[in-house]
C-alpha cells in the first residue's frame, strides 16, 4: 500500500527538504523549456498529440504491421501481457550469459527487470550516470529523465565513495567522469545490452532511441545481444511519427534542442541478436477505458513533474511507484489498482500540468475522474467520507442551514483556533476574517526596483545554413569551411543532411558505423549544404534510406547531477563540421 | 466560501452598485467544487442544480471567488451530461468571476480608484489556467490611482491550497504556502491580493501559524478601499 504523505512529511520535515534541491532546478528547465519549444514549429506539439492519437486509434494494425518488418530487419519481436512474463522471457534470451549493459527505461522501473535478474546471480550494471547513482542509493529513480535529480552533488560523492569510487571532489565534472570511467571499463567486456525503445517505427521496423551520454550507442554497437524492452503503446506509425515526437521530447524533458544522440536502430550487424519486448501489464485494458486512454499518449518527458508544486516539494520518492509526478498519479493506480489508490490526492489541481504537457494530455481531469472512481468503489469503506458529503450536500441545499453552518464553523473554529495542535510542518491557524485598517500596512517595507523584463534576443538567422551554423556551434560541434585537422588522424564521416533549427547532423550507415564512432575521439564530418531541412520534422527524408539512422546533436554530454551539463562522457568529443 | 468573510460581500455589492448595477444576494448556496474535487459527484450536482435553480432569473451571476467561476464554467459542464447538460453548460456562460466582470464593465472608467500604497498580487491557477483572465485582472488593478502593484517572480505557481488536497495532504500544502510567503516577503510589500479567496485564506493561515505579517485582500476589498465617491 502506497503512502504519500507519510513519506512526503518524512522528506519535508527532513533537514534538507526536497524544494531546496528541486526547486531552482526544476523552475529552470521548464523556463527553458518553453523558449525552446518556441523555436520549433508552431504546430509541433498539434504534431507530436496527432502522431501518439494515430497509435492508440491503430495499436493492434501498427503492431501486425511491425511484426512483418521486424522479420525483414532481423529484429526478433516479442509481446508481453504481463510483468513476471516480460521478465521471464528477457531471462530466458540472456539465458547463460552474465554481464548484462543496462540503460534508462521506464518500463524496466516498472517490470522489475533489475531485481529479477540479479535474483538471478546475473551481473546487472546501470550505465546511465544518474541510474548508476541511484543504484547505489537503491530507492530507485526520482524523475522520469532525471533520475538522480533529488540528490545534490554532497550526497552524490558520498554514494559513489560507499561503491568504491574514491572520488576526490564533488564538482559535477569529477563526479560524472567517475561514473564514466567505470562504466566505460564494464563495456570493455559485456554480454547483453538492455535499453528502452521512445518510439518503434511500424513501417520499418527500426527503434527510436534518445540518449545523452552514449551509453546507449555502446549498448547497441557492443554486446552480441541487444534487447530494447517497452510498452506496448510506443508503437508509431513512421519516421514522420517518430519525429515528430523526437522534436518536442528533448525540449520539454531537458530544454535541449535534441538529445546529443537520436538512434534509429534496425538490422543488428553480422554477429549480433536483436530483440524487441513489449510489455503490455496493463495498458489494453487502460485503452478501452475513454476517460484514461489518453494517458498512453504520454512520452514519458517528465515536463509535468517539473511544472508540479506537489512533486517538487515532496520529490518522486515520496510517490513510492516508479511512475511519479502527475503522470504517476494518474498512472499508476491505472497500472496498479490495488497499490496507489491514494495518488490522485497527490495534486492541487493546479492544472500546470496539463498546460505543459506535449502531448496535451488532460492530467487534472483525469486526477478528478480518479477520484471520483475511487469515492465511488471505497463508499463502503471511506463511511465517514461518506457521511460528511452526504450531509454538505444536504446543509448546503438549505441557504439558511447553510448560513448558520458557516457562522457556527467559524465560530467553533475561532473558539479551538488555540485548542489546534500546531505542528512544525501544519502551523496554521484560522485566520483572522475582520479586516484590519492599519494603514500602514500599505507602506512596502523596503522600496525595490522593478525587475526588468528580460530582453528579447536573437534576430532570426536568415539562411537555413546561417541558422545550423549558430545552432550547431552552439550544442558543440566546430564548424570548419576548410580541414584544419589532419583528416587522416580522424574518423572521417559523410552526413545525409542537416538540421537547421537544432544543430545536428543525420547520417544513415550500415554497421559497424556506430561502433567505429563510439571508438573515435576526433571526428570530421563532411555536409553538403544542400541537405539542410529546417525542423526535425522536415527530416524524414534524410533518414529514410535503409540502415541504422542517427541524428547526432553535438559531443554526448550529461546534466544527470544538479543538472548541471558535462561534456565529454562517452564516444567522440572533438566533432568538426565541414560544410560545403 | 464567501460566508467566510461577508464584509467581502458588501465590498463587491458597493462597486457593482456604482456601477450602476442592481444586485440582489444569493445566499447559502455553493457549486459543489469542494465535493466534486473530492470525487464525490452526485453531491457536487445536487448542490450546484440548486445553486443554477436559484440563479435562473438572473441575467448576469457575478462569482466573487475565481475558484468558484471556474468550477462553474468548467466544472458544471463536465458533471451533466447528455441534453440537460447542454442547456446547462449554456446556461453557465451567464457566471462571471467579479474582477473579470468589472474589467469589462462599459461603465468602468466613470469611476475613479485611488489608493496610496503597494500591494503584491497572487494569481490563482483557477483564473490563470481555466479562466484565462489574468491579464485582465492586472489591468484592472492598474486601473488604481496610486497603487504600486509588486507582482511574484513565479506568479504561474500554485500557492498550494486545492480544496481537498489541503485536507488529506496538508504538510506538503503548507510547505509550498511557504515558497509563496517567502516569494511574497521578497517583494516588500505587506497586503496580499487576490481574487481567490480560498488561496488567501490558506496563505494567510500559514503566515499566522509561522508568525509572519501579511494581510490579504480580495480584489474585490481593494476596489472597495480605493474607490472615490
Ligand atoms: S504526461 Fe505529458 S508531460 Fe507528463 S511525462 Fe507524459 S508526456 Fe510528459
Amino acid at each position: 500500500m502506497s503512502n504519500f504523505r507519510t513519506r512526503a512529511k518524512l522528506k519535508i520535515g527532513h533537514q534538507s527538504k526536497p524544494a531546496a534541491t528541486l526547486k531552482p532546478i526544476v523552475r529552470n528547465v521548464v523556463r527553458d523549456s518553453r523558449l525552446m519549444l518556441a523555436e520549433r514549429p508552431a504546430n509541433a506539439k498539434l504534431r507530436a498529440q496527432e502522431a501518439r492519437k494515430y497509435t492508440l486509434n491503430h495499436l493492434e494494425e501498427l503492431h501486425s504491421q511491425l511484426r512483418e518488418s521486424c522479420k525483414k530487419n532481423e529484429i526478433t519481436y516479442h509481446r508481453t501481457t504481463s510483468s513476471e512474463e516480460a521478465c521471464a522471457l528477457i531471462s530466458e534470451i540472456i539465458g547463460q550469459r552474465q554481464r548484462i549493459a543496462k540503460s534508462k527505461s521506464m518500463v524496466a522501473e516498472e517490470i522489475g527487470l533489475t531485481n529479477y535478474l540479479r535474483k538471478q546471480n546475473k551481473e546487472v550494471f546501470e550505465t546511465d550516470i544518474g541510474e548508476y547513482i541511484v543504484d547505489i542509493e537503491g530507492q530507485g529513480p526520482s524523475h522520469v529523465t532525471a533520475p538522480a535529480i533529488h540528490l545534490d552533488r554532497h550526497r552524490i560523492q558520498n554514494l559513489l565513495n560507499q561503491a568504491g569510487l574514491n572520488v576526490p571532489d564533488n564538482s559535477p565534472l569529477t563526479l560524472s567522469h567517475a561514473v564514466r570511467n567505470t562504466v566505460s571499463d564494464f563495456f570493455q567486456n559485456v554480454d547483453v545490452g538492455i535499453t528502452g525503445a521512445n518510439a518503434v517505427i511500424a513501417s520499418s521496423g527500426r527503434i527510436m532511441i534518445v540518449e545523452n551520454e552514449g551509453n546507449v550507442a555502446l549498448g547497441l554497437s557492443n554486446p552480441p545481444i541487444h534487447i530494447a524492452v517497452t510498452g506496448i503503446e510506443k508503437v508509431v506509425q513512421n519516421e514522420q511519427a517518430a519525429l515528430d515526437i523526437a522534436q518536442v521530447l528533448a525540449p520539454s524533458a531537458t530544454a535541449q534542442p535534441l538529445t546529443a544522440y537520436t538512434h534509429f536502430v534496425d538490422t543488428p550487424s553480422k554477429n549480433q541478436e536483436r530483440h524487441l519486448v513489449f510489455v503490455d501489464a496493463g495498458r489494453t485494458d487502460i485503452l478501452k477505458d475513454d476517460r484514461y486512454r489518453e494517458i498512453l499518449l504520454c512520452i514519458r518527458c517528465g515536463a509535468c513533474m517539473n511544472a508540479c508544486p506537489v512533486y517538487t516539494a515532496a520529490n518522486g520518492l515520496s510517490y513510492g511507484s516508479p511512475y511519479m509526478g502527475p503522470i504517476g498519479a494518474v498512472l499508476s493506480p491505472l497500472l496498479w489498482p490495488e497499490s496507489f489508490s491514494d495518488l490522485p490526492d497527490a495534486s492541487s489541481l493546479c492544472g500546470r500540468c496539463s498546460e505543459v504537457c506535449p502531448v496535451g494530455i488532460p492530467l487534472h481531469d483525469m486526477l478528478l475522474n480518479l477520484r471520483a472512481d475511487s469515492a465511488a468503489k471505497q463508499a463502503g469503506k471511506k463511511l465517514t467520507e461518506k457521511i460528511v458529503w452526504l450531509s454538505w450536500s444536504f446543509i448546503f441545499s438549505k441557504p439558511r442551514l447553510s448560513q448558520g453552518f458557516a457562522w457556527l464553523t467559524k465560530k467553533i473554529l475561532r473558539l479551538f483556533k488555540n485548542l489546534r495542535k500546531q505542528t512544525p510542518l501544519d502551523p496554521r491557524r484560522m485566520p483572522r476574517t475582520k479586516r484590519s485598517r492599519d494603514a500602514e500596512m500599505l507602506i512596502p517595507l523596503f522600496e525595490k526596483e522593478s525587475i526588468p523584463s528580460k530582453k528579447q534576443t536573437s534576430n532570426q538567422p536568415s539562411s537555413l545554413l546561417e541558422q545550423f551554423r549558430v545552432q550547431a556551434t552552439e550544442v558543440g560541434f566546430k564548424i570548419e569551411n576548410e580541414a584544419t585537422t589532419h583528416l587522416e588522424k580522424c574518423l572521417v564521416l559523410k552526413a545525409t543532411g542537416a538540421i537547421a533549427a537544432t544543430g545536428s547532423v543525420v547520417f544513415v550507415e550500415k554497421d559497424p558505423f556506430l561502433k567505429k564512432l563510439m571508438e573515435a575521439s576526433d571526428v570530421t564530418i563532411m555536409l553538403d549544404k544542400e541537405t539542410i531541412v529546417e525542423f526535425p520534422s522536415d527530416a524524414e527524408n534524410l533518414i529514410r534510406a535503409n540502415g541504422n539512422a542517427l541524428i547526432m546533436t553535438g559531443a554526448s554530454r550529461t546534466a544527470d547531477i544538479e543538472k548541471k551539463i558535462v561534456r565529454g562522457i562517452h564516444g567522440p568529443q572533438n566533432i568538426s563540421v565541414i560544410v560545403k | 466560501m464567501a460566508i467566510l468573510r461577508p464584509e467581502d460581500i458588501s465590498s463587491s455589492r458597493r462597486i457593482l452598485e456604482a456601477l450602476g448595477e442592481s444586485v440582489d444576494e444569493i445566499k447559502g448556496y455553493c457549486c459543489g467544487q469542494p465535493a466534486y474535487n473530492s470525487g464525490y459527484r452526485k453531491e457536487a450536482q445536487s448542490v450546484s442544480r440548486k445553486m443554477l435553480r436559484v440563479t435562473r432569473p438572473y441575467e448576469t451571476v457575478v462569482v466573487p471567488s475565481g475558484s468558484c467561476t471556474s468550477m462553474v464554467r468548467t466544472g458544471i459542464p463536465k458533471i451533466f451530461a447528455g441534453p440537460r447538460g447542454l442547456s446547462i453548460t449554456e446556461r453557465t456562460k451567464a457566471f462571471f468571476d467579479f474582477g473579470e466582470f468589472v474589467h469589462s464593465h462599459p461603465r468602468l472608467r466613470e469611476l475613479n480608484f485611488e489608493l496610496t500604497g503597494t500591494i503584491a498580487y497572487h494569481d490563482s491557477c483557477h483564473g490563470r489556467r481555466e479562466l484565462g483572465i489574468t491579464s485582465k485582472l492586472i489591468d484592472l488593478l492598474e486601473h488604481i490611482n496610486g497603487l504600486k502593484l509588486r507582482r511574484l517572480p513565479h506568479e504561474e505557481e500554485c500557492c498550494g491550497f486545492g480544496g481537498a488536497f489541503t485536507v488529506k495532504q496538508p504538510e506538503v500544502s503548507v510547505e509550498i504556502a511557504r515558497t509563496k510567503l517567502g516569494e511574497i516577503t521578497e517583494t516588500g510589500a505587506q497586503i496580499l491580493v487576490s481574487e481567490d479567496l480560498s488561496c488567501l485564506t490558506h496563505l494567510q493561515a500559514t503566515a499566522e501559524g509561522d508568525g509572519r505579517k501579511l494581510e490579504t485582500w480580495t480584489i474585490a476589498e481593494l476596489l472597495d478601499r480605493a474607490l472615490n465617491e
